[in-house]
Parts: structure tokens; C-alpha cells; sequence
């Protein structure tokens, strides 16, 4: 049981990030990898790493997708 | 070439170097040496509960030590290149504005989450979590109050002064452990070992974990208070 | 009187996977972005309540967590969602053919003309 929702959710975090890098939108691709951080979050959690698991979530999925999103504005405005 | 073409084959020669590796693997059936040392003799040589938290902060502490080393030299770097020019100021600049609910929400919201952090933070040698995970959590508590406000601006006199005292108190830590004990760099037998269970107990680590905590909390505050001041929606 | 807990909190469990297989189906039929948002986050916000109050009633040891996770489930859902709808709105994704009354388009320009300029 465990296996198998292990290896869908790495399955899911497999085709986050590949829709992550071929996407036109970056806005898409940078929600994209949060997602990734955030099933892999899961992943960690199911792996009995709640450590990893806790700093993953805040870091990989809210922190790193809210400093992107900041520099693609900062960007933005820098180029026109 | 076909660029796919030497894609594929490189995938292919990969596959081919890697399966070998495959179908030998097994798993362990045992801890290694160092893993059986830590399981056996960490809970009374530490006094933590937690086992990671007393391999990151205890034993491998200089390991700890380099990390938030590189998470400082990113803030700084971050803080030293993103400059704030003229138009960006507070006065000057546009933001959109943003719904009562969210930022009444967020008046409830914000206080739970660096509590939740707190937490995690303080019982770091008790349940999983420690300096890191909690000092992370604070710092998206913070994420949330700048999506909620703007233009708050962060007092960065007193994040400076708490991240380089609680910089210089985890250095001074393992530079007691080496001078007094005979522990070595970080050693955690500063204080008194305690039972293991209590809030109160396990050495130094609370202590380090909360200087490690305050540190990468202030640390990635900073890195976000300094972005949302360089935004500017026009 | 153990039993009869766990039977409630079984009752409550298989309540609130229907909700969350309902909120499924509704994603499935509903025509444009908005409709799915507030039917996704209406029935998961109430299917989750409901699994984490047959878990509280299964294992009662567990309730404190179980508060605090009701707390934020019951704060961030709603909120993030409006957030996200919000968003979708401004960046123009459009709605469906049916739609009739827009009271964000009404209010908007009142809003519009707060932002302009904000002093700190």
C-alpha cells in the first residue's frame, strides 16, 4: 500500500517538473515546482522524514515559489 | 546529428550503466556502524528524544554550522545586490491592493503560524522538527503578513542585531564546548543532561536550536522583507 | 462505549468521502474556472472537517492536533481559494457563456482608484 502511493506521488512529482520546464508560461512552471515541493513534502512525510517533510513544505513549496515570483516581477519591470 | 537522436542515446547508455546497479541492489537488512552508534548510544549521550535532531545539532553540529554559514552568505548577497532604487520606494510605488479578507485573515493567521514555529522550534530535541524547520515556518509566517500588507516595512536594525547575536551565541556555544569540556566543538554537555522527555533537557540543544531557529528565521524574513520592498506593480 | 465512538467516527469518515468524491463530480461538470473553485473548495473544506471529526471520535487522543488542524483547514481553504479566484479574475480567464451579473467588475474601479498611489 504504502509502495504504491509512494511511487504515484513520485510519479506526480515526476510530471510537476516536467511540465515545470517545458512550459511557455513561466507563471505555470513556477506554481508547477511548487507543486512538486509539495507532493514531494508528502513524500517525505510518508518516508518517515517528518524533518525533511516540514522544511520542504515551507521552504520548497512557499518560500522559494513566493521568491520567484517576486524576481519574474522584478524582471518584468527591469525590462520593460 | 538529430539532437533527439543523441538524447535518446545517451538515456540509452545511461539505462545501460545503471542497470547492472539495479538488479544488484538490495536493501540493507542493518544499520551501518555509525547508525547502530547513534540508535544505541544517542538517547544517553544526548539526552534528546529526537534522534536526527541529535545527530544535526549534537553530533554533526559543524556540519549545521556550514549551512547557516551558506543561508547568511545568500542573505547577504541577496541584500547587497537588490538594491531599492528611487521609483521603488514606499512613497513612490504602486501596489495592488489587497481584499479585507485576507488581510484581516491574516491578523489571526500570522500569530498561529510563528506560534506553530515557536513550538517546533523549542520541542526541536523532543518531536520532529528543530531550529531549521522552525525558523523556516517562522519565516513563511512572515511571507504571509507581507502578502497581507505591502507595505510593511520590516525594522531590519533589530533583524540584524537578532540574527548576527544569534550567529555569534551558537559560535560562542561550541566554542565553550571546546574550551571547558573536553566534548569538543559543540559539545552538548554544557548543562546538564536531564531526563530525557523534559522540555527542559538534553544539554545545550534547546539553546542551540533556538539560536539556530531566531538565525534562519530573521535570515529568510530579511531575504523576503528586502523583495517585496524592491516590488513594484505599475 | 468505545465501539459506538469508533462507529460514529466511521460514520463521519465515510460522510466526508462522499463529499470529497461529490466536489470531484462537481469539478468534472461545471462549466467554467470559478464554478469549480467555489465548488472545490466549499465541499473539500466540509469532507475534510468531516474526516478529521471521525478521526477525533476514532482516536481521541489525538484531538488536540485535530483542533488546531480544524483551525487552519477551516481558515486557509476559504481564504487561499478567494485568493486564487481573485487572481484567475484579474488576470481575465474567462467565464463562462451563462454568466449573468459580475459585482466584481461594479466594485472594481472603486478599488482600483484606492491603490493608485498608496502611502505607507
Amino acid at each position: 500500500m504504502l509502495t504504491v502511493l509512494a511511487a504515484i506521488l513520485g510519479i506526480a512529482a515526476v510530471v510537476g517538473a516536467y511540465y515545470a520546464i517545458h512550459n511557455e508560461k513561466l507563471t505555470a512552471a513556477i506554481i508547477a515546482s511548487g507543486i512538486v515541493g509539495m507532493v514531494s513534502s508528502i513524500l517525505f512525510l510518508l518516508l518517515a522524514a517528518p524533518d525533511v517533510a516540514m522544511t520542504e513544505a515551507s521552504i520548497g513549496s512557499a518560500l522559494t515559489t513566493a521568491i520567484f515570483f517576486f524576481t519574474l516581477n522584478k524582471i518584468r519591470q527591469t525590462n520593460g | 546529428m538529430d539532437k533527439k537522436f543523441m538524447v535518446a542515446l545517451l538515456v540509452a547508455a545511461m539505462a545501460v550503466i545503471l542497470f547492472p546497479l539495479f538488479q544488484s541492489f538490495e536493501g540493507g537488512t542493518q544499520l551501518s556502524e555509525l547508525g547502530q552508534y547513534y540508535t544505541q548510544n544517542g538517547v544517553s549521550d544526548t539526552g534528546a528524544t529526537n534522534l536526527v535532531a541529535s545527530v544535526v545539532v549534537t553530533y554533526r553540529g559543524l556540519d549545521t554550522l556550514g549551512e547557516v554559514t551558506i543561508l547568511f552568505l545568500a542573505a547577504s548577497i541577496i541584500s547587497f545586490f537588490l538594491s531599492v532604487s528611487k521609483d521603488d520606494r514606499i512613497e513612490n510605488r504602486t501596489v495592488m491592493s489587497v481584499t479585507e479578507i485576507l488581510s484581516t485573515a491574516s491578523q489571526t493567521l500570522v500569530p498561529i503560524i510563528v506560534l506553530v514555529g515557536a513550538y517546533i522550534l523549542v520541542n526541536g530535541h523532543l518531536t520532529p522538527g528543530g531550529g531549521f524547520q522552525g525558523g523556516a515556518i517562522i519565516a513563511s509566517g512572515t511571507l504571509l503578513m507581507f502578502l497581507a500588507n505591502p507595505n510593511h516595512k520590516l525594522n531590519h536594525t533589530i533583524i540584524h542585531v537578532i540574527e548576527s547575536t544569534s550567529g555569534i551565541a551558537f559560535v560562542a556555544i561550541g566554542v565553550i564546548g571546546v574550551l571547558m569540556m573536553d566534548g569538543g566543538f559543540l559539545s552538548n554537555k554544557l548543562f546538564d543532561l536531564g531526563t530525557p522527555g523534559e522540555v527542559i533537557s538534553a544539554g545545550a540543544m534547546p539553546l542551540i536550536n533556538i539560536f539556530l531557529g531566531l538565525k534562519v528565521g530573521t535570515e529568510l524574513s530579511n531575504v523576503l522583507g528586502i523583495f517585496v520592498e524592491s516590488q513594484n506593480e505599475k | 462505549m468505545g465501539d459506538l465512538l469508533e462507529i460514529i467516527g466511521g460514520v463521519f469518515l465515510v460522510l466526508g468521502s462522499i463529499t470529497m468524491l461529490l466536489a470531484a463530480i462537481g469539478m468534472y461538470r461545471m462549466p467554467d474556472f470559478y464554478n469549480r473553485i467555489q465548488v472545490a473548495t466549499k465541499a473539500s473544506t466540509l469532507g475534510l472537517l468531516q474526516v478529521a471529526l471521525g478521526v477525533g471520535l476514532i482516536m481521541p487522543g489525538w484531538a488536540p492536533k485535530l483542533v488546531v488542524l480544524f483551525v487552519f483547514i477551516l481558515f486557509t481553504n476559504p481564504i487561499s481559494s478567494h485568493l486564487v479566484a481573485r487572481a484567475a479574475y484579474f488576470t481575465k480567464v474567462p467565464m463562462s457563456k451563462d454568466t449573468k451579473i459580475d459585482k466584481l467588475k461594479e466594485s472594481i474601479s472603486k478599488a482600483h482608484l484606492k491603490t493608485v498611489k498608496t502611502k505607507a
